[in-house]
């Protein structure tokens, strides 16, 4: 019989197959070290933007008041009101186009630096199957290697993440324009943080849409369960918590999302604030930018009510 | 298991290990294997849809081999034709039948009980059933032995690399090599290196970015103006080009890694003076296929019909090429358009080659400019039929952009800014080839240090800009 192995009739092609991918091995190492490093210095020297927003949120936030959330919980709650009225620091850690496991990532790194006195969790409860949120993930990776408590959160991306992760470069993927701007001085003063809370300005009235369907769809229990281990931790921290449904310019023939928020709230007897279907905003298109995010004028309206209800809630506390 | 996936990464290496330190009498075994287990990671009861059109195109192209009547040949080569079409069609066209029936009896007030099935298109299912289909063909027509082994031809339908999305290759190629006991090659295993290499680019740097601003244009046809319109048209052609291209180098990558030269499948479509060149270069294994199975053989049957014919045998074959990608209308009027603009450029095309040669255009810059300007242009609206999401989408993209206008959406700025990157550095690789290919080496480049550079470099910027969370290849819905 015919044996034919190639180890043993290569003529030294193995060899110099392994030593020239070892070469570009080594090259890339070198490239990929001194670029990612460098991308790392400038990221965390952006003093405005949403990257230096997730780095003063995780790092240096040491306000009674924090806001966690998505971008409706940017838009929605405005500093100056919850700090006149409340008589307490403020900072709004919500960011555009980031779920459960950003805001559940940051609340750990949060509490591991100090415990604020009031948690509010603006929570749409995208429960979802999906993609969507462990792609948004991305924006937690340059924190990866300096903050061990968030690691096995992002590391629910994929298998692989911890091995990608191994790369400098591969945690700024898709950031270096971002990072480019975040270091010109146009940038400094055009996005001067405003404590987190960015405004959104609209005139027109978004037209109100209406969904007809009933369907369930299917529960990511993953995401589920970052929503409870946030709403607990937060909690157990001694902070006071409140989870809040903001309000929405459309109307759904189901909430789904609120009655598994509503449960959990309810088990862990936390104040589950449900503007979903609050005729109030319903019938004000003029305090919407769009269907799902209130204008300046809107969030200053809400801010308002909320900072009213955590203050009458607060006062009759017994503590 | 798709080729962008780290499992890919992991699956690959070890299989190629696997594959050579085997005794080559019997690699394909491993390949075989391999190529079930990649499969059947995507679904496994697709497996055995599979194994049916294996087992009934070796059974018949057995049957063909060993019989001397003609008529029973034929009466093979169709019965399984038409067998191992069954599931493409049932899976593919019965939905669009069915929902047709249900239409044209409802609107005659009968109403049929049955409710509509929705069925999931088995991945790859267009591709491997055209390679068996070209085999049977190519058994019939004696232009290949049929082959004994069972594995064999198992493995010639479910090779790995090519099932999901081509390119459609031919038994006459393929077959030789999987039996050919030949060590492995340096230079195949670095030239597949670096097709990978550029294909990976391709894919995650260039479609996949693109997709995102096309896509968020597509989503949203009401909302958008001509101007952002008429921007994704012209970028949603080089998305394709980098998604099935970029595919079709890691396919063909992969293959010559283990020692198999794979047909291509893109040459620089976009400098194409004319259409009838552009599908030449574009998606070439599947038009290739379609001469050789479809309008051959027809042109030969209306050649008595002349230029009449011939016109009748493009449109035909562009007409199947379009029902292949998709059963909608959309696909049949983006056939029927490739069909009638070679058609147009069949029936001019002595009076423009003597105009070109009178005033020596040919070899002209500026005509060579215009003429992959206006194929470009062609294509691309032909493309809105492809992208849309039906034929009222279709039209509406269309009415949008010679009615309106306005400052073009931009969306997040960098996922724009990287896609033109990409495609920018994707069309002046294929520029320096196409115009010379002597110069701007890099992958080829006689300098090891510049090379070396270069593999990093495209590697760093996969990294860099490349969307790791893109979804699947275009063409898995085909």
């Amino acid at each position: 019989m015919e044996v034919s192995l190639f180890i043993f009739n290569s003529d030294g092609m193995i060899k110099k197959l392994i030593y020239n991918i070892l070469l570009v091995a080594g090259v890339l190492f070198i490239l990929d070290f001194a670029i990612g490093r460098t991308l790392r210095h400038f990221y965390f020297r952006e003093i405005a933007g949403f990257h230096y927003r997730t780095t003063y949120s995780m790092e240096k936030t040491m306000e009674d008041v924090l806001i966690f959330g998505a971008s409706r919980a940017n838009h929605h709650y405005v500093p100056e009101i919850f700090g006149d009225s409340l008589k307490m620091t403020f900072y709004n850690t919500g960011r555009d186009g980031n779920g459960i496991f950003y805001q559940a990532a940051l609340l750990k790194s949060v509490l591991k630096r100090y415990t604020p006195k009031i948690i509010i969790l603006d929570y749409k409860g995208e429960f979802w199957k999906g993609p969507l949120e462990y792609d948004q993930m991305s924006s937690l990776m340059p924190y990866y290697r300096t903050h061990k408590e968030i690691r096995p959160i992002i590391e629910l991306r994929s298998p692989y993440e911890k091995l990608k992760l191994g790369s400098e470069t591969y945690p700024f993927n898709s950031q270096i324009l971002t990072i480019a701007m975040g270091n010109l001085d146009i940038n400094k003063t055009r996005n001067a943080d405003n404590k987190g809370y960015v405004p959104l300005e609209a005139t027109h009235a978004p037209e109100l849409k209406v969904y007809t369907s009933t369907a369930s769809y299917e529960v990511d229990s993953n995401k589920v369960n970052a929503f409870k281990d946030f709403v607990t931790s937060a909690k157990a921290s001694g902070a006071k918590v409140y989870v809040v449904y903001s309000p929405l310019y459309q109307k759904l023939a189901r909430y789904q999302e609120n009655e598994i928020c509503s449960e959990i709230c309810a088990r862990e007897k936390i104040p589950f604030f449900d503007f979903s279907r609050d005729t109030f905003f319903l019938q004000r298109g003029n305090l919407f930018y769009d269907g799902v995010h209130l204008n300046h004028k809107g969030a200053i309206l809400f801010s308002n009510i909320i900072a009213g209800k955590i203050k009458a809630g607060l006062n009759n506390s017994p503590d | 298991m798709v080729f962008t996936s780290f499992n890919f990464l992991i699956f690959f290496p070890l299989l190629a290990t696997l594959y050579f330190l085997f005794p080559t009498k019997h690699r394909w075994l491993i390949l075989l294997a391999g190529s079930y287990f990649f499969y059947i990671n995507i679904k496994p009861v697709y497996a055995l849809l599979l194994a049916g059109v294996t087992l009934s195109t070796y059974l018949f192209t057995r049957l063909i081999d060993n019989t001397p009547n003609e008529s029973r040949k034929k009466t093979y080569l169709v019965l399984n034709i038409v067998l191992i079409l069954l599931p493409l069609f049932f899976f593919k066209y019965f939905g669009v039948v069915n929902e047709g029936i249900f239409g044209l009896l409802e609107s005659l007030n009968v109403r049929w009980p049955l409710p509509s099935i929705e069925l999931l298109l088995p991945v790859g299912i267009s591709f491997y059933t055209f390679m068996a289909i070209g085999y049977t063909i190519d058994v019939y027509n004696e232009e290949v032995a049929a082959e004994k082994n069972l594995g064999i031809v198992a493995l010639f339908v479910s090779f790995f690399p090519l099932i999901l999305s081509g390119p459609i290759e031919r038994a006459g190629n393929m077959l030789p090599q999987f039996r050919a006991r030949k060590g492995p090659d340096y230079d195949m295993i670095v030239g597949g290196m670096k097709l990978m290499l550029w294909g990976y680019f391709m894919k995650l740097v260039v479609a996949d970015r693109v997709g995102i601003y096309v896509d968020a244009v597509y989503h949203n046809i009401g909302e958008h103006n001509g101007t952002s319109l008429l921007f994704a048209a012209a970028l949603y052609p080089f998305q394709v080009y980098a998604d099935l291209g970029g595919y079709s180098l890691i396919a063909i990558g992969t293959a010559k890694i283990l020692g198999m030269n794979v047909m291509d499948n893109f040459r620089r479509p976009f400098f194409a003076t004319s259409m009838a060149e552009f599908w030449r270069r574009w998606h070439i294994s599947l038009i290739s296929w379609l001469t050789d199975y479809v309008y051959t053989p027809l042109s030969f049957a209306f050649r008595k019909y002349r230029v009449r014919g011939i016109v009748t045998a493009l449109l035909i074959t562009f007409l199947i090429s379009g029902v292949w990608h998709g059963a909608s209308l959309t696909f049949v009027i983006w056939g029927l358009m490739q069909g009638i603009f070679v058609s147009i450029e069949a029936l001019t095309v002595k009076p423009r080659n003597n105009f070109a040669q009178r005033f020596n255009l040919k070899k002209r810059g500026w005509y060579i400019a215009v003429g992959c300007l206006v194929t470009f242009t062609l294509f691309a609206a032909s493309q809105v039929f492809a992208r849309a999401d039906n034929l009222q989408d279709a039209f509406l993209v269309y009415a949008r952009i010679l009615s309106t206008s306005g400052p073009l959406f931009i969306g997040v700025p960098s996922i724009l800014l990287f896609g033109l990157f990409g495609i920018g550095m994707m069309m002046l690789k294929d520029f320096t080839d196409e115009f010379m290919p002597s110069r701007f080496l890099l992958f080829e480049n006689k300098h090891k240090p510049v090379r070396i550079l270069s593999y990093s470099a495209v590697i760093l910027l996969i990294f860099l800009i490349g969307v790791f969370d893109g979804g699947e290849f275009i063409y898995f819905q085909f």
